[in-house]
């Protein structure tokens, strides 16, 4: 049964240490998402070629490589858990909200890596004109922080049904929708020169949003 | 019985007076009559998804299947009635716009409810034991509930609508003639009726399959 100790800071943080250092043991999920991503923006990058006239359209492609590698990858955490029939242990020691949580941290620090990789790749490939650093940076921050917390939600949903790689993309995406509407919309606005006020507002109303959801949510996810 | 061949008769009914009894909006010409068919099944797509929601966050504070029976089949109701808004705007946009798919706001937002509708159903397909896909289906409705009415916020910022502002449409209803109205409101009433006689029935249905499985 989980203690009210269980729930704390600390069991969360040792979540948090527990799956980075899982992760570092074989850097499977880290090597197949940096590939897919690096994928994904090959294949775009091939297709259209460099389109530094267009920054329209490279607000929309950005977001949708940033969006697959998110997909690819964010379910991992939990999959692995029922793959590896750990998650019985897991719960014995720790909180369904402290793991939850542990586990959302584990899926920010994933995609800032993933991102650290993928968006400096995708300015330089594409011919993309410098963006004006503030917003941007902020738009991504903001956008990462709604599509992770959205995702793995979703990833812990998934984990326990049938078929859940594919289940994950279809699922999640009504949940991610509006972040990626509202943060090409930002991002194109940065490179036009316009304003993003609106869409970080927007942005960061449905990350505090779907955080606290998560949070009330988080204790129904297991519990046969 | 009595009430079920009411419900008919009533739509039946006013179905013949929207075609024969109603005049025409002289701009939209023939395609005003869309508007008793097509604004009601909307409203009736967002009334069974409320519905869905709302049972679905009292399965999870309760743990009463019934919720779930509920949740369930309002989902399921309000995706045929969330394809026939659909398909009849479609129709409307052709013969008013000139295309049949525009990504106008409001083509966008009903879309989202078909995928919000369509990922429902696939999670519950995808789950064997009635608890747990309760448990985690509500879990699902629950965080669709937060993202519903930010896309409603967002969307519009994006694209411009060229979609006639739906009921309430001010400075329309004062040039609008009262017997479309009488139609319209006669409608959307039968509509919401038909929802929930349609929704009793599935409810039920889904009772006896439960009482089936557990013996």
């Amino acid at each position: 049964m989980p203690t009210e100790a269980s729930s704390s800071p600390a069991a969360v943080w040792a979540i948090l240490r527990k799956e980075c250092r899982s992760e570092w043991r074989t850097r499977y999920g880290l090597n197949a998402a940096l590939l897919f991503a690096v994928t994904s923006l090959t294949s775009v990058s091939f297709a259209v070629g460099r389109l530094g006239d267009r920054p329209d359209v490279l607000a929309a492609l950005l977001w949708v490589v940033l969006l697959f590698a998110a997909l690819a990858s964010l379910s991992h955490t939990f999959v692995r858990e029922v793959e590896g029939r750990t998650m019985t242990l897991l719960r014995l020691v720790a909180s369904p909200t402290a793991i939850a949580t542990g586990k959302l941290l584990f899926n920010l620090l994933f995609l800032a890596v993933i991102e650290l990789v993928t968006v400096p790749l995708f300015l330089i490939l594409m011919g993309a004109p410098t963006p004006s650093w503030g917003p941007f940076l902020g738009v991504l921050v903001l956008g990462s922080l709604a599509l992770g917390t959205g995702a793995t939600l979703v990833g812990a949903i998934i984990a326990q049904t049938r078929g859940r790689a594919a289940l994950f993309a279809g699922v999640s995406f009504p949940i991610l929708l509006p972040v990626v509407a509202a943060a090409v919309s930002a991002t194109r606005a940065q490179w036009s020169g316009g304003s993003v006020a609106v869409e970080l507002r927007l942005l960061a109303a449905y990350g505090v949003a779907l955080l606290a959801a998560s949070l009330m949510l988080y204790d129904h996810l297991w519990e046969d | 019985m009595i009430l079920r061949g009411l419900l008919l008769l009533w739509i039946a009914a006013w179905i013949v007076a929207a075609f024969l009894w109603a005049p025409l909006v002289p701009v939209l010409g023939p395609t005003t009559r869309v508007l008793y068919f097509h604004i009601p099944s909307a409203w009736v797509t967002v009334l069974a998804l409320g519905w869905s929601m709302v049972h679905s966050v009292l399965y999870l504070r309760s743990r009463n299947l019934e919720h779930d029976h509920q949740a369930a089949a309002a989902a399921e109701i309000g995706l045929l009635f969330c394809v026939a808004a659909t398909i009849s705007g479609s129709l409307w946009a052709k013969a008013m716009w000139g295309a049949y798919w525009n990504w106008d706001p409001r083509e966008t937002s009903i879309f989202f409810l078909l995928l919000v509708y369509g990922a429902y159903l696939a999670l519950r397909s995808a789950i064997d034991q009635p608890e747990r896909r309760a448990r985690l289906s509500a879990v699902y409705s629950a965080i669709a509930f937060v993202s519903v009415p930010f896309l409603v916020f967002v969307v519009p910022r994006i694209y411009f609508t060229l979609h006639p502002d739906p009921l309430i449409n001010t400075r329309g209803k004062i040039d609008m003639d009262p017997r479309i109205r009488v139609v319209f409101f006669a409608l959307l009433a039968g509509f919401t009726a038909l929802f929930f006689w349609v929704q009793s029935v599935r409810v039920r249905v889904a009772r006896l399959e439960r009482r089936a499985e557990e013996r």
